[in-house]
Order: structure tokens, then C-alpha cells, then sequence
């Protein structure tokens, strides 16, 4: 009997523990946030100002948030932020995962020096091919387009290393067995892989998602027309030559990042435990 | 006879389907890959050979840009610099965005919600963060050295921002913005561990402890060698968060904060000594594929044993 | 079960290369009258649809500033067959913005705007500007008007940008923290000593509101290394610094004894200039003039507190002991034309506008300093609404010397990497005022 009381309570302890970590990892998490709250309703001397350091200002800006619609195009660049985020995003994962699926499961000559050129690249900053590389597009006449853009996010060595990662987890037996059975190898993708990869399918949306959606020196350099550009490029034309309106930047970077958590949120199902675990016998 | 010829001619036509069907599947992304990304890195090596600004004639260097280098005190700099960021940052985010996905992998009440927060930093404007870190890190009027001062009696406050302490704010810095980026990494892997390995390993009579080590664990390798070779790119490839953090109001870097890829943007876009700044890019380059050539043998003798 | 997913699978394809293929054709396209190929649509645009010729022109913070859409608007409405499209490339990083364009040779722009002297450098040593010397010495163009800055742009004897815009240091002060003290305003003729002493005359420490700083540097080197470059003797293309070791000393000794806040906070917590001067605790402050209008138009709009900061005076520049007065740091923003364009002799007449007495004025009527600062100009300016009005603040806009901040060598750009680095390490401490400095001697000398 003292024996399961003590269990019990030291799961008591243990629990009690654990959702004070959780409370701290909060706040340690979460504090950014309040702050840029705070100062998306400052006015910009305000928002650095420490001493003393007011969280809701004597005269709360809340124009700044209509005033990022109509001191730049904010919609349409979200609009633009969006049609990029979407193409890339789907693009990424289909031609990714198709190829990862290759460097893990199949059998072909030089397969390790590919997967290997394909890491190496990952390595090289993009500051150092940027120049090579805009010279070419502009060449191909990609130059000020959106289109752009998409070529150069789209097929990323990243997404292949992760996913291939992923499937090495799922057990080659499964696919043996698939191909015991006459499925071809495009099958085996489809009905096995794919479904069995959600959580890593599930990550690679996430974190493509928010590396199209955050991008800045890309659109940077390849959009000059201003009816194109990005969330980010937006954001940053509050930073004039010779003054930065840090409370509407903090509105705008409030108002765009919520599309980002939503996703986020929406795809913690995937993270589900046990959805792998089904279908692995023998 | 005959019959081993005509299986062996079956079997080299059957691994030519085999490796045709295998390239189809490579094929959308490494196209796209090859055009768009992997030319332009070809040209940037053969630039370390060359000097060019990007308008006049390309001219060949050959080996002057490397040698370059060894005199170059900011290259040195930057280079000391990365290492002991990567040397600081990659365990410390590996471990710390490991625990964080064991824990948030419980079932928790609202452990969606715990996960997003995680997550929030990653995500969130790099001006807003680090802003935010400016003010509690604030040398003279910061809540950390106020308490460092009222709680500790520590006379002499530390200047988290200069020489001496920059690298460990950078690295602090680094850890907290990419644990939920590497946590969400490492959830994905947890879902992937059957759940009939901890029940067998319950059956047995195995501890928390044990369970971690002898069935998390060995079964998240092919996780962490991802997680940990990224964090090794993405450390060595270090910038705007230096910039931002270190860099003051106008974006510059010291000799205690300078960090290659800063130094690499310099050259090439300020300086526009493109071949230059290629010859740097090519040691950052080395570096991370050495370490990575590294990994990749422990985890291939890991696979095999 | 095996067709569903299948199709799925066909149709996210699909949708995916079709949004990707109509993103191509989303361009907006136009193809100008004279037949050239297809332009890419601008955002800010002077002059009709139908011009016979459209000039192409790279600028920044075209809706925030005024002055562009002026400028092209007054050319235009002159020279109703040309139209001007103006491209945002945005502030903060127009340098590589613009360099990274006119790398290789497909650029469209006629005009561009050179924002400061070492993008000029960048551009010149890339060899995508046309020289300008030709056209000026054909159309006469009087450049003695520019007060010497076109020498200092001057490359082997050619000219490759036409000054535009120009902006030179003075000293801001707070009147009214200066009447609470019972000291004298700062008059238009200051030695360097006396500007230390009266700084230090006006110093109040305190805790919280009660501290008054003196003065305020903000982060850039120009703030305190340059000073030495006034006397005309040197400048940061030297090879040594150690002209700048009393002026380190100095502003390092004004932050030991609290005259001004340390680089380190200000470094630290990102402190702009404006809102240091603005809090209202800071009695001077140097500064170039394009902090004018930002300082009239906040008060104006109230988001300065006019209790804090409505009163405000500025005088010229201090200057070494045996220096005039009126002697004082610039920058210079130009015109030029890139070889690449279609249009240059267009952009020449526009650029010449520009920069001429005409387009000063218009400059001037919004606020911003032209290059040419004629009696006219600074009337304009002296007139502006919010403009202190006391004789001293107007004299102050005189100047009798600009040395440019970064003068023009073909490697100023690695030498201000240099210089920065080695700045940043003294002001935070880092390293003492003669390593640093010595650092810096050693590093440009070995420049080649």
C-alpha cells in the first residue's frame, strides 16, 4: 500500500515539476511577443525607451495598426507573400520528398556522391553565389519577376536531406514487401511512404512555409517593382534613410506573423504519437 | 552456360530499369536544383581562382586569393569567431531542443499550445527579438544586471555586448531562437519510434533513463545526425542575427563579434572584390564538409554495426 | 482508393507548375513606343502614357520623400516628350541593391541615384557609370557653384555623377536646456575646446530625468574620428590615424565623466539619434542636416514632445584651433547615368536639371539640401515652416569648407571596413585608443 502511494506521489512531483518548467519555458518564450504588442502601439520614440519602461503607453497608438494598410501596399504584398509561400511550399515537398525517397530506399549507381553534392551545397552561404546566380536568371529574363523567386526556393537540397532522413526511419521491409507484391516503385511511393510520413511532411511545410514567408534578401534583390514584393521588403520601407518607425514595423510584423502560427497550430495534428507505428510487422 | 549469361544480361537490364526508374524520381528536384542553385555555386568556386567585381573582365588569380588570406587579421578574426559560436551553440540547441520535444511529446494538457510558443521565436521579427534581448541584457539599465547588481553585489557589471561576453550573448541568443525550430525537427522523429519498442522495454523492466538510452535514443539517430549536421551549416553560415545583435544601429561588426559570412558579404558586396570573398567562402565550405564528412562516418558505422 | 490518391497526387502537381507557370505571366508588360523591349512595370511615375521618351530612374523611399516625384514633375512638365518612371529600391540597403543590378550588363535604368561616396567608388571601379566631364565641358556647366565637392569626386580627371543632394554637420542644441543652466547658447564660431568646456558647463548628473548630457555621439565613426580631418591636413585615406587620437580621448574622457552616454549603452540598446536628442535630456548634439526636416516634421506632427525639444537652435560645425568656422564634414548624393542605358543624352539634361539652381530650389522649398547652396537656397531653407528663426541658427547653414566624409579612392570601401572595425573596438572598449588606432595604421598601409 505505501508502495503505490509513494509512486503515485512522486508522479505527483514529478508532474508538478514539469509544468513548472513549462510555465518558465513560457515566459521565457513568450516575453518577445509582449514586447513587440507593447510597442506596436507606441509611438517610435517610445518604443525603445527604458526609463522608465511603460508595457501600455500613456496614449496607445492602435492608428498604427490602420496605418500599415495604408502607408504601404500591405495587402498586396501579403497577397504576393502568399502566392510564393503556397507554389514554394508545394513544390518543395512533392519534388523533395519524390527525391528523397530515391537516396533512401533505391539502389543506383553514385548515389552517395549526389547525396553528398546535394548536402555540400547546403554549406555554401548564399551571399557567395548570389552574384553568378542573378546574373544568370536576369539572363533568362527572370529578373523583377516572381516567377523568380519561385526557382530558387523551390528545389532546395535541404528538403531532400530531411525527408531522406526521415524515411530512413520507416523500415525497408515494408518496401520489400510492397515490391514482392508487384507494386512499382511510383506506388510504393504513394501509398506507403507518403502517408506514413506526415509528421516529416508535416515539418517540411512548416519550415518552408516560414522561410518563404520571412525571406528578405531574395526579394530583395530580384523585386524591384514595388507591385511584387514581400511582406518583409514591405516592412522594411517603415526604415527610411534617415528615421525607422519601429511601431508600425512591430503592427506589421504582429498582423503577418499570425498567419504563420495558424499554420503551425493547424499542423500539430500530424504530430500525433503512433501514427507511424501502424502497418510495421516483422 | 548460356543461363548465366542471360541472368546476368537480365539482371544489368533489370538495375538499368532500376536506376532509370531511380533518376525519374530525383529527377523534378534535381533539375530545378541543378539549374538554379548548383551552376551558380560551380561559378562561385571558380571564382576563388579569379578576381572579378562583377562588370570588369574576369581575371585569373590562382592562387593569390588563398594566400591573401593567411595575412588577412579580420578573416582570422571571423573564423576564431564562428568556430566557438558553432563550438557553443550546436550541443547546447541539440540538447536543449531534445528535451524540449521528449517533454512536449507527453501528453500534456495543451501541449499544441506549448509547442507553438516554442516555436514563436523562430518565427518572430529578428528586429523584435533581438531588440527585446537588447533591452534585458542592457549593460547599465538591463533587469539581468540589475539583478546581478541588487541580488549579487557584482560591482563590476558585465558588458554583455562587448568583447568578452558578445560571442556567449550571440551563442544564448542562438540557443533560444532555434530550439523550437530543431524541437519541431525532433518531434517528428519521436513519432516514428513504435510504440511496441517501450512496451517491450517495459516488459523487461527498463527505467525512464534506460528507456531514453536504449530506445529513444539509438532510434532518433538518423534525427539527430540531421539535426546536428544542420546546426553545424546553419552556425558556420552565421549573420543576420550577429548583425543584429552585435552589429549596434549601423550593422558593423568588431573584431570580437565579426563572423565569416559577414565578413564574406563585405568583401563581395561592399568591396565588390568578388573573387575574394569566394576564396573565404571556399574555407567556410571545407570546414562544414570536413565535419560533416565526419558525421557521416559515425552515423554509416552506426548503420552497419 | 489507388486512383483517388493517385489523382490527388496529379492535381497538386498540377496546380502547382500552372500558379508557378501563371506567375509569368502576371508581369505587368509594356512595350514602350520606340519599340524597346518590354519594361518592367514602375511604381512612381511623371509625365504622359505616350512620351516619346521614357527615362528609367533608381531612387529610394520615393513615397516617403517628396522631393523625387518634384523633381521629375518639374522636369516633365518642361519636356512634355519625356516621362520618368521612378524604381523604389528601397533605404537600407540601396548600395547593394544597386550595385548587385548594374552588375553584368542587362541593367534598364537611365538614371540612377548614387547614394554616397563609396557606392560612387564601387560604381566607378565597376566601370558601369558614363563619365560626365565631356557633356559638362560641352554645355559649359559652372562647376565652381558645388564648393569644391566635384574635385573630391573626381577620378583621373573625369566626373561620373552630377551632385544632386548634399548634407554637411553642424551642432543641434536644446535651448531650453541651456536656459534652465544659466549657460549661453553656442555661438557660430567654436574651437573644439571650447565646445568641450561648454558641453561640460552644461552637464547635470543625475539619476532618471534629472541627468542632462552635454553632448551625444551617435554609434557612427564619423561622429568622433572625423573631427580630425578638419584642419584640411589629413583625411581616413592617409594610411594613419593618429590624427584622431585627441578626439577618441576626448569624447572617451566626456563619458567617463558623464558628459554624453556611452558607446556602450547606445551601441547596446540601438539608441537612434533622434530619439536620444528628443528625449530632451541631451543639450548638443552633432549631426548632418538631413536630421532638419525629420526634427521640424515630428514636432510638427506632435510625436516630439514640443516641451521637451520645441526649442531648438543649430550653429555651425567646431573646428580646430586656426580652422575657419564654417568648416565642416559632408556627404554628397549624385546623379549619374549608367553605361548600359538606352537614353543618355535624355538623362543628361535631366540629371543637369537636377542638379542646377532650379532643382535646388525645389530641394530646398521641401526641406532637403541641395547640393548648391546659393544665398537663395538658404533663404528657402532658413524660411521653412518650424525653422528656428534666430540669426545664429540661420548663419549656421553657411559653410565655407566641406571635406567629404569618404572622400573618393578606388579602395575606400575596404579601408572604411577597416576603420569601422577598429572604431567599434575602441568606442566599446575593447581595445585601448593606441592599439586601436595603431591597428588601423597598420591595416590600411598593408591595403595594396
Amino acid at each position: 500500500m505505501a508502495k503505490t502511494s509513494s509512486i503515485k506521489r512522486s508522479q505527483q512531483i514529478g508532474k508538478i515539476v514539469l509544468y513548472l518548467f513549462l510555465i518558465l519555458i513560457t515566459i521565457i518564450m513568450i516575453v518577445p511577443f509582449l514586447w513587440m504588442l507593447s510597442a506596436s502601439i507606441k509611438t517610435n520614440t517610445e518604443v525603445f525607451k527604458m526609463t522608465p519602461f511603460q508595457f501600455i503607453p500613456d496614449v496607445p497608438q492602435w492608428s498604427n495598426y490602420i496605418n500599415i494598410w495604408t502607408r504601404i501596399p500591405l495587402a498586396k504584398f501579403i497577397g504576393n507573400t502568399v502566392y510564393l509561400t503556397i507554389v514554394v511550399t508545394l513544390l518543395q515537398v512533392l519534388t523533395s520528398s519524390f527525391a528523397a525517397y530515391a537516396f533512401s530506399k533505391l539502389e543506383f549507381k553514385h548515389k552517395n556522391t549526389l547525396f553528398l553534392a546535394y548536402i555540400a551545397t547546403i554549406a555554401m552561404p548564399w551571399q557567395v553565389y548570389m552574384v553568378p546566380q542573378f546574373i544568370m536568371m536576369r539572363g533568362m529574363g527572370l529578373n523583377d519577376k516572381l516567377l523568380a523567386m519561385i526557382c530558387l526556393q523551390a528545389f532546395s537540397a535541404f528538403g531532400v536531406f530531411m525527408m531522406k532522413q526521415f524515411y530512413e526511419g520507416i523500415p525497408v521491409s515494408l518496401c520489400e514487401a510492397a515490391r514482392i507484391d508487384g507494386m512499382s516503385e511510383y506506388e510504393i511511393y504513394l501509398k506507403i511512404m507518403l502517408p506514413l510520413s506526415k509528421p516529416a511532411l508535416s515539418t517540411l511545410v512548416i519550415f518552408t512555409f516560414v522561410n518563404t514567408w520571412n525571406d528578405y534578401l531574395g526579394p530583395l534583390i530580384y523585386l524591384k517593382t514595388e507591385a511584387k514584393k514581400t511582406i518583409q521588403l514591405g516592412l522594411k520601407m517603415f526604415i527610411g534613410q534617415y528615421a525607422a518607425e519601429y511601431g508600425l514595423i512591430m503592427a506589421g510584423s504582429i498582423i503577418t506573423l499570425i498567419p504563420v502560427l495558424i499554420v503551425f497550430l493547424a499542423l500539430q495534428k500530424y504530430f500525433v504519437e503512433g501514427v507511424a507505428a501502424t502497418g510495421i510487422k516483422g | 552456360m548460356e543461363n548465366t549469361i542471360e541472368m546476368t544480361k537480365s539482371k544489368k537490364a533489370r538495375n538499368r530499369k532500376r536506376a532509370l526508374v531511380a533518376y525519374s524520381f530525383i529527377a523534378p528536384n534535381f533539375i530545378g536544383f541543378a539549374v538554379f542553385t548548383m551552376i551558380p555555386i560551380i561559378c562561385a568556386f571558380a571564382l576563388g581562382f579569379l578576381k572579378w567585381d562583377g562588370n570588369n573582365a574576369i581575371q585569373f588569380a590562382g592562387l593569390k586569393n588563398f594566400a591573401r588570406l593567411s595575412g588577412d587579421t579580420l578573416f582570422w578574426a571571423s573564423l576564431k569567431n564562428t568556430i566557438i559560436y558553432c563550438i557553443g551553440t550546436v550541443p547546447l540547441t541539440m540538447l536543449a531542443s531534445l528535451g524540449l520535444a521528449i517533454i512536449l511529446n507527453q501528453k500534456i494538457r495543451g501541449r499544441g499550445v506549448f509547442r507553438t510558443i516554442s516555436f514563436f521565436p523562430y518565427v518572430a521579427s529578428l528586429v523584435a527579438i533581438t531588440a527585446v534581448w537588447a533591452m534585458v541584457f542592457h549593460p547599465s539599465k538591463g533587469p539581468v544586471n540589475a539583478i546581478l547588481y541588487y541580488v549579487f553585489h557584482i560591482k563590476d557589471l558585465p558588458n554583455w555586448f562587448g568583447g568578452d561576453l558578445i560571442l556567449l550573448t550571440l551563442i544564448l541568443f542562438s540557443v533560444w531562437k532555434y530550439m523550437g525550430y530543431y524541437m519541431v525537427i525532433y518531434l517528428a522523429g519521436l513519432q516514428g519510434i513504435s510504440a511496441e519498442l517501450y512496451e517491450a522495454a517495459s516488459l523487461d523492466g527498463a527505467t525512464t533513463w534506460q528507456k531514453f538510452l536504449y530506445v529513444t535514443w539509438p532510434q532518433l539517430r538518423p534525427t539527430t545526425f540531421f539535426v546536428v549536421v544542420m546546426l553545424t551549416i546553419n552556425c558556420f553560415k552565421v549573420y543576420d542575427i550577429a548583425i543584429m545583435l552585435a552589429g549596434g544601429g549601423d550593422g558593423r561588426l568588431g573584431t570580437s563579434s565579426t563572423v565569416l559570412v559577414y565578413y564574406i558579404y563585405q568583401k563581395a558586396f561592399i568591396e565588390w572584390d568578388l573573387g575574394y570573398s569566394s576564396a573565404i567562402a571556399m574555407v567556410l565550405f571545407l570546414m562544414v564538409l570536413i565535419i560533416t564528412l565526419i558525421q557521416f562516418r559515425v552515423e554509416a558505422k552506426y548503420e552497419n554495426a | 482508393m489507388r486512383k483517388k490518391l493517385m489523382s490527388t497526387f496529379l492535381a497538386m502537381v498540377l496546380a502547382a507548375t500552372t500558379l508557378a507557370g501563371c506567375g509569368g505571366r502576371e508581369e505587368t508588360k509594356t512595350q514602350s513606343p520606340d519599340g524597346q523591349t518590354e519594361t518592367v512595370g514602375s511604381n512612381v511615375v511623371s509625365g504622359a502614357d505616350d512620351a516619346k521618351t521614357v527615362l528609367k530612374w533608381a531612387i529610394w523611399d520615393a513615397k516617403k520623400a517628396a522631393y523625387w516625384q518634384a523633381i521629375a514633375d518639374a522636369y516633365t512638365k518642361k519636356n512634355p516628350d519625356v516621362r520618368i518612371e521612378m524604381t523604389d529600391l528601397g533605404s537600407s540597403d540601396y548600395g547593394t541593391v544597386l550595385s548587385t543590378e548594374l552588375s553584368g550588363s542587362g541593367s534598364e535604368f537611365d538614371v540612377v541615384t548614387v547614394k554616397d561616396v563609396p557606392n560612387y567608388a564601387t560604381l566607378v571601379s565597376k566601370g558601369v557609370l558614363e563619365p560626365l566631364s565631356d557633356r559638362i565641358k560641352k554645355d559649359g556647366v559652372d562647376l565652381s557653384a558645388y564648393n569644391g565637392m566635384t574635385e573630391q569626386v573626381t577620378v583621373d580627371g573625369k566626373l561620373y555623377q552630377f551632385p544632386f543632394q548634399s548634407d554637411f554637420w553642424l551642432l543641434y542644441y536644446n535651448k531650453k536646456i541651456f536656459d534652465e543652466a544659466g549657460v549661453k547658447y553656442p555661438s557660430n564660431d567654436m574651437t573644439i575646446e571650447e565646445y568641450d568646456a561648454l558641453v561640460r558647463s552644461v552637464t547635470k548628473s543625475g539619476f532618471g530625468d534629472d541627468q542632462i548630457y552635454g553632448a551625444h555621439y551617435h554609434t557612427w565613426r564619423s561622429a568622433v574620428q572625423l573631427f580630425g580631418i578638419l584642419d584640411g591636413k589629413h583625411s581616413i585615406l592617409d594610411k594613419n590615424y593618429d590624427f584622431a587620437k585627441p578626439y577618441y580621448e576626448m569624447v572617451k574622457k566626456q563619458e567617463e565623466d558623464g558628459v554624453c552616454r556611452t558607446y556602450i549603452d547606445t551601441n547596446a540598446s540601438q539608441l537612434h539619434y533622434s530619439a536620444a536628442f528628443s528625449e530632451g535630456n541631451t543639450a548638443t548634439m552633432n549631426m548632418g542636416t538631413w536630421y532638419i526636416t525629420t526634427l521640424i516634421s515630428s514636432l510638427a506632427t506632435g510625436e516630439y514632445d514640443k516641451e521637451l525639444v520645441g526649442d531648438w537652435g543649430l550653429v555651425k560645425y567646431p573646428h580646430p584651433e586656426g580652422v575657419k568656422a564654417g568648416t565642416t564634414l559632408g556627404t554628397v548624393t549624385g546623379l549619374a547615368i549608367p553605361t548600359s542605358s538606352k537614353n543618355k543624352d535624355t538623362a543628361w539634361d535631366f540629371i543637369k536639371f537636377a542638379g542646377s539652381e532650379e532643382g535646388a530650389k525645389i530641394l530646398a522649398s521641401l526641406g532637403n539640401f541641395p547640393a548648391i547652396m546659393t544665398d537663395e537656397v538658404i533663404n528657402t531653407l532658413t524660411s521653412l515652416d518650424g525653422f528656428p528663426q534666430d540669426e545664429e541658427s540661420k548663419e549656421a547653414l553657411k559653410t565655407v569648407q566641406i571635406y567629404l566624409e569618404a572622400p573618393y579612392a578606388d579602395n575606400i570601401s575596404e579601408i572604411n571596413t577597416i576603420l569601422d572595425t577598429y572604431h567599434k573596438d575602441i568606442m566599446n572598449g575593447d581595445t585601448s585608443i593606441d592599439d586601436g588606432v595603431e591597428k588601423m595604421n597598420k591595416e590600411v598601409s598593408s591595403l595594396e
